[in-house]
């Protein structure tokens, strides 16, 4: 979809980089804004990954039956909510736990959907079905340097996935909705007094979540591939609900975490046509790395204190000294994947992360 | 009282046979759909799970690594502290194991395979003393952090299996097969180790742990009311990561089962064959009764046993059995309101920690003080 573009960049991190990454993001930062929404409304949806799958397949089968990629697209949208339905009954209505419920609903997508694939194309030669058109934005998408085709030369869905950064903090922030949203997941009691009601927000949430999860696996499909298969979104659910935690419950969080993850993705996917990793990873890495208890620093918040900024600055000289000794060596890939859950798991322990976690997040609501 | 307690352990496990035939009909209606007969495909599950020794050997097999980690999750159940890191336990307990397998040799077998067993539990014991640590250090929500420690120990594997583990010159991503020392001898019939012995043990095990002891009385007491728990003086952090590090041991147990018994083919990245998450299904089709375990595993080990001969003779994708493995959690989950609310009506007492209410007042995230209390 995207040439190869010349460059504004160093190394690996040309512009080329940033229009895969802006490719890579999109379905995440579709499935993670519906889950930040979910979220601050007090429902962690695990089942995102099912989601995604159960929408990438809906709109593979509906684009293939209808021929309009709109329609497919939308269609996975439904599929995630139709998906999200059966979240709500479960978790919402008979207030059982969230997570297990959403492990359930991943067993049951990846089940139904290998199974209805089985059953309709299994038959068949395989079918590669229309994929939505870039649009090019005037005027912007011929910036020089490479800038403009990297970043305004998209599909709608990927347009539709960075607009909804801005009004998901609107929606949050600036609306008596976004009020009763924050407070059934902080404190529904007072939503619930206001005169909100607390199950119709966590519902209309959690089909939220379903809508934009379907939609991004619709994009896996109707974007990247034009092709279903049963493990496509390998993960990528995951991946939303990391980007969620990064950031921090906060839409601009949400938007800078899914980016970070997107451009991790596709630095790996050009580093791995290379075979070896080029010397100019190391000197961004190390330079990353060590910006990190640099930015603490600045905020004064116990700089240089506690194993995190220990282990990062650790992480900052050894790949410094990598840079020395071996500037091309070979990283499996699977380093790569790790990456996201690992720094996942070492910002939840974090101290400063934990206070912006939605203080009723996962717990079930009941008027007593 | 006793009568009542009684009437509803009854019809507990009546709704619990219910929801199981309602799966197996919901799945026999995707066989039809995919327009085989449902005749034929009872008779090939049946077949498939029962029809020779070894199909039996394999389904009792099967009935190991679930029943193990149901019973991890019944007691980290218990304690309010239910995690969903079975998986990643199953698979470091199995890395274990195999390294144990692989790298001593001229070991004696009665030392070799106790060793690798003792490898395994060791495996499963480290992953839940991560989760364990970062919950009662860093206070962050086990749910969540065993549920990334799964990718993370899934990436690990399979960057095992593809590399440093590798057999030399092999094909396909798997370790060598374990130096036979280090393996369970066969019994009875075709495939089946030993290991069986884990069942009767284990369930006994857990039954008079929870019942019997002191331990199990503080879990059972910190997973019903945090805060009297607290008050009486049990101390919350070291029960749970007790608890924690005690279904880490009994999932790693479940992993070196993977490893150590069969056909000694060696590891291969997708040996954990999510019987991490199927173990939790197992145990809330069991209602979190230690003795309910063993008929809800022979289902699902049943189902998994006789899938492959249902689609190897009607041509139905064993994809038709996961979904009926899913729709038990869901269906589970989903009764239990609709049980909760009928227990009101009649003014049953609520049942304690022990039951699946309190799967509904489920922890906050980093926060500990909120207790699951009903």
């Amino acid at each position: 979809v995207i040439p190869i573009l010349a460059d504004i960049g160093y190394g690996p991190f040309n512009m080329g980089w940033v229009a895969a990454a802006i490719v890579i993001t999109t379905p995440i930062l579709l499935a993670a804004v519906g889950e930040l929404i979910s979220e601050r409304a007090g429902v962690l949806n695990v089942g995102l990954e099912g989601m995604m799958l159960v929408g990438a397949f809906a709109s593979y089968w509906v684009t293939w039956k209808t021929g309009n990629t709109v329609v497919g697209a939308l269609a996975g949208g439904m599929a995630g909510v139709v998906t999200a339905v059966t979240m709500g009954l479960i978790a919402i209505e008979a207030k059982a736990d969230q997570i297990v419920t959403g492990v359930g609903i991943n067993l049951v997508a990846a089940g139904v959907t290998a199974f209805g694939f089985d059953q309709i194309f299994g038959a068949r030669p395989v079918i590669v079905v229309d994929r939505i058109g870039t649009i090019a934005i005037p005027g912007l998408s011929h910036l020089p340097g490479g800038i403009g085709p990297a970043l305004f030369d998209h599909d709608w869905l990927a347009y539709l996935a960075f607009l909804m950064v801005p009004v998901s903090w609107y929606l949050l922030y600036r609306t008596k909705w976004g009020l009763a949203i924050r407070a059934s997941g902080e404190l529904p009691e007072a939503a619930d007094t206001a005169g909100a009601s607390v199950r119709r927000i966590r519902w209309l949430s959690v089909l939220t979540a379903g809508f934009f999860a379907g939609l991004g696996g619709s994009y896996l499909v109707l974007v990247s591939v034009g092709l279903f298969h049963q493990d496509m979104t390998a993960g990528r659910g995951f991946l939303a609900l990391v980007a969620v935690i990064f950031g921090r419950w906060r839409p601009l969080g949400v938007l800078g975490a899914a980016l970070v993850l997107g451009g991790i993705d596709a630095l790996q996917i050009r580093l791995a046509t290379v075979d070896t990793l080029a010397s100019q990873v190391w000197i961004v890495l190390a330079i990353v790395l060590l910006a990190i208890p640099a930015f603490r620093l600045a905020r004064r918040r116990r700089a240089f204190v506690g194993v995190g900024s220990g282990v990062v600055v650790g992480l900052a000289i050894v790949s410094a000294v990598m840079f020395i000794v071996t500037p091309r060596i070979a990283l499996p890939d699977q380093l790569w994947r790790v990456m996201p859950y690992v720094l996942a798991l070492v910002w939840l322990a974090g101290a400063t992360t934990r206070a912006r976690v939605p203080a009723r997040l996962t717990v079930p609501y009941s008027r007593e | 009282l006793k009568r009542r307690q009684l009437t509803m352990r009854a019809a507990e496990t009546g709704a619990a046979v219910a929801i199981a035939i309602l799966a197996l009909l919901i799945g026999l209606l995707f066989v039809a759909a995919a327009g085989a007969s449902v005749s034929g495909a009872i008779s090939a599950l049946w077949q498939g799970a029962f029809g020779s020794s070894a199909s039996v050997a394999g389904v009792i097999t099967k009935i190991v690594p679930l029943t193990l980690v149901a019973l991890g999750w019944i007691v980290v159940f218990r304690a309010g502290r239910f995690h969903v890191g079975f998986p990643g336990q199953i698979m470091l307990g199995g890395i274990f194991s195999a390294f144990i397998g692989l790298h001593l040799h001229t070991l004696p077998h009665a030392v070799h395979l106790p060793l690798a067993i003792l490898a395994g539990v060791l495996g499963g014991i480290v992953m839940a003393a991560i989760a364990a640590w970062l919950w009662v250090s860093r206070g962050v929500n086990e749910i969540l952090s065993t549920l990334l420690l799964n990718l993370i120990v899934f990436q690990i594997l399979d960057w095992l299996v593809s590399g440093p583990m590798k057999v030399p010159g092999g094909v396909i991503p798997a370790t060598a097969p374990l130096d036979p020392d280090a393996v369970w001898p066969f019994a009875w019939v075709g495939t089946l180790g030993w290991d069986v012995v884990y069942i009767p043990i284990a369930v006994v095990g857990i039954a008079f742990l929870l019942s019997r002891t002191r331990f199990g009385f503080r879990i059972s007491l910190v997973g019903a009311n945090e805060r009297f728990a607290r008050t009486v003086g049990v101390e919350i952090g070291r029960i749970g990561v007790g608890a924690i590090v005690l279904s880490g041991a009994l999932a790693g147990l479940a992993g070196s089962s993977l490893i150590l018994t069969g056909e000694n083919t060696g590891m291969t990245g997708d040996f954990e064959g999510s019987y991490g998450f199927d173990g939790i299904a197992v145990a809330l089709l069991a209602r979190n009764s230690p003795w309910g375990v063993l008929p809800a595993a022979l289902l699902f080990a049943v189902l998994r046993q006789g899938a492959n001969l249902l689609e190897a003779n009607l041509g139905v994708s064993t994809a038709a059995i996961d979904v009926t493995q899913g729709l038990i959690i869901l269906l589970v989950l989903g009764a239990t309101t609709v049980f909760y609310r009928i227990s009101k009506r009649f003014a049953l007492p609520p049942t304690g920690g022990g039951t699946m209410e309190s799967v509904a007042h489920a922890p906050v995230i980093g926060v500990q003080t909120e207790s699951p209390a009903l």
